[in-house]
This record gives structure tokens, C-alpha cells and sequence, in this order.
């Protein structure tokens, strides 16, 4: 008898993993977003808040310790501005993000709902191929948002769809359940439609970073301006306007 | 008067999209990995809307997402992969079934106060 092995072809998998965790100094709803992120993305580990914002240096190295092959790290600067780095460690990129428009899954509004860990898709519109930024930025979002088949908590099906649109030079995030059911005619022809299930947020990209949280910056973005620098002007336009009264 | 700074330009963005692209090259993922691995689709349009036309902006979102959804469940049935859950399948749902009858609760009062207002 002849043993015939036949050789499996290795199947090649998407392994990914990410570290979650934020800056001190984030407002409540900055902690529901995060753990909007959590719930969504069963392939995050959640780690404790980072003491100093000036060692960004130490995450690459925390990531390794976990296990990590991507960060995703939130930043909160005078409890009020929220920006996010996404990145790869530990050889990079990362991404600069600044994150507005903040709506966790905790509002009523938002009437969706989805399996705690199911593998969410990715749409990706086509203006994210038409840059290189876009192109990376794609890449990594891929990596990063997209819950790999291996994840522990991951179910067979699919009921959700995550959606990233760039519009206004901002990337729009919005999370929608799959309905295949018709709620009015549940035996009727399967009708497809989504209901949106949260949460949403905008994101500006600022800069990206060859190295994780470091290196030289291959990309920045000429029109941000930081929220301070928007406040400040508001106030002094304000200041202005009550100087030419009095004069 | 429009509240725009002064912008600073530090980097030529056309210098910094060849080290985009290199960088690129090396976290890329295996071409040959199956679409089930990541499930990620590309909607062919951009989206050109009046960003604070709240409406219009969501109804072009929504429709990327149904898309997306569409174009994914053919995909998976290409890739026999399984798409739409059992209906006797249950497991933890993201938002709490407390939290569903909040929801529920409001639509209730909301559909109860127009209908007084008629």
C-alpha cells in the first residue's frame, strides 16, 4: 500500500490583532465610544490608560506584550479634543487622526442592533483609491476594523456592515445591521435593508508617520487646523467685535 | 469672514506619496488571501453631496452600505460561505435587550405623541 500524502495547501490566514486603549483625561462619551470599539471589534485587547502622553514609544512595545499587531490608540488633549492614531507596530505606519462628531451606540436614535462579535464587513468607497494617503489609510483600516475568522469571539454570520466614506477631505464612519427579512411580510421575497446601529464618528486625517508612533512624517494634511487654533480665533473674533462697539 | 488660520506646509505631498506607496508595499496583505478572510468591499462611486445636507449625506451613506451588502452576500455565496443568521440562532447581542426596550419604549411614545397632535 502506498501512502499518498497529498499536499494541503497551506491555508493562509488574516491574523490580526489590536490594542485598544486611550490617553488620560477622556470625557464619558469619549469612554462609551471606546467601548463601542471594544464590542465591535472582537479582536481588540483593551489595555489600561497610558500615564504620559510624551512616550508614545512605550505602545510598540506594549502591543508586543499583548500580543498586538496594530494599535489603535485615542488621545484626549484638554478634555474636550479627541484624536486617534491607528497604526501597525511594531514597524509602522501610523495614522493621525482627529475624531469629531462623536455619536455612541448608547443613543436611542439608533435602532439597530447586531451580534456581540460578529465579523462586521468593510465598504470602503472609491474615493480611497483615488490618493495614496487614501490608499494606505485603506490598508490599515483594513487590517484594523475588519475581525479576522480566527478571532475568539467571532460568529459564523454576518449581520452588520461597517461603512468608511471620504467626504468634505473627512472620513465618515457609520454601522448599519443587515436586514434580510421584510418586518411587514417575514414570508415574503428576502428585501434587504439596513438600519443603522451606531455609533458614528468623522475623521480627520492630520499626519502619517512612517514608524509606529514615530518616524518621519510622509503625509500631512494642509488643511487641518487644530481645534484650539479654531476656538481661539472664534474668541478673538468675539473680542473684536465688542473692541469696534466700543470704539 | 471665514475663520481659516494661516496653514503651515511642511511636507511635499508628492514627495511623501512615493514613501506612501513603499510603505504600503510592506503591510500589505497576501494578495491571495480568499475575500472571507477580510470581507471587504469597495463601493464604486465616490460620494458628492452637500455635506450639510444631513439628509442627502445619509441617504448616500446608506446606500453604500446596502451596496456593500448586497455586492457581500453574492460574494459569500460565491465563496459558500455562510451569510444570513438562523433564526434559531442566539447569542449575546451588542446592545443589552434592556437597552432594546428603551429604544422601543421611545419609538412607542414618539409614534403616541403625533398621533395626540393629530
Amino acid at each position: 500500500e502506498q501512502e499518498t500524502e497529498v499536499p494541503q495547501a497551506k491555508r493562509i490566514r488574516n491574523k490580526q490583532r489590536v490594542l485598544l486603549l486611550s490617553s488620560r483625561g477622556i470625557n464619558h462619551r469619549m469612554r462609551h465610544f471606546m467601548n463601542d470599539l471594544e464590542a465591535l471589534l472582537p479582536h481588540t485587547k483593551k489595555d489600561s490608560k497610558l500615564d504620559s502622553k510624551n512616550h508614545l514609544n512605550l505602545l510598540p512595545e506594549l502591543a508586543d506584550l499583548n500580543n498586538c499587531n496594530n494599535a489603535l490608540y485615542f488621545e484626549a488633549r484638554r478634555h474636550e479634543d479627541l484624536y486617534m492614531w491607528a497604526a501597525k507596530t511594531p514597524n509602522g505606519p501610523s495614522i493621525k487622526l482627529h475624531v469629531q462628531n462623536v455619536h455612541t451606540m448608547d443613543e436611542l436614535k439608533m435602532t439597530g442592533n447586531c451580534l456581540k462579535g460578529s465579523r462586521g464587513l468593510l465598504s470602503f468607497d472609491k474615493a480611497f483609491d483615488e490618493t495614496e494617503w487614501g490608499r494606505l489609510t485603506k490598508e490599515v483600516f483594513t487590517h484594523i476594523f475588519g475581525v479576522p475568522a480566527t478571532a475568539r469571539k467571532a460568529k459564523p454570520f454576518i449581520d452588520h456592515i461597517l461603512t468608511f466614506s471620504i467626504l468634505d477631505n473627512k472620513i465618515w464612519f457609520r454601522n448599519y445591521q443587515i436586514v434580510e427579512k421584510d418586518p411587514l411580510q417575514p414570508n415574503g421575497p428576502p428585501q434587504m435593508s439596513l438600519v443603522e446601529i451606531g455609533p458614528r464618528f468623522v475623521l480627520t486625517p492630520i499626519r502619517i508617520f512612517e514608524g509606529a508612533f514615530n518616524g518621519a512624517t510622509v503625509y500631512s494634511n494642509p488643511e487641518f487646523v487644530s481645534p484650539a487654533a479654531v476656538r481661539s480665533l472664534i474668541r478673538r473674533e468675539k473680542g473684536e467685535k465688542y473692541g469696534n462697539r466700543k470704539h | 469672514d471665514d475663520a481659516v488660520p494661516k496653514q503651515k506646509i511642511e511636507i511635499d505631498n508628492k514627495v511623501g506619496d512615493i514613501a506612501l506607496e513603499r510603505i504600503r508595499d510592506t503591510i500589505k496583505l497576501d494578495p491571495s488571501l480568499p475575500w472571507t478572510e477580510t470581507l471587504t468591499v469597495t463601493y464604486p462611486e465616490t460620494i458628492t453631496v452637500d455635506v450639510d445636507d444631513d439628509l442627502n449625506r445619509e441617504l448616500a451613506f446608506y446606500k453604500q452600505a446596502l451596496h456593500g451588502a448586497q455586492t457581500a452576500k453574492s460574494l459569500a455565496a460565491k465563496h459558500n460561505f455562510p451569510f444570513t443568521r438562523p433564526s434559531d440562532y442566539f447569542a449575546e447581542m451588542v446592545k443589552s435587550d434592556s437597552h432594546m426596550e428603551r429604544i422601543r419604549q421611545r419609538l412607542l411614545d414618539e409614534s403616541a405623541s403625533i398621533k395626540r397632535s393629530e
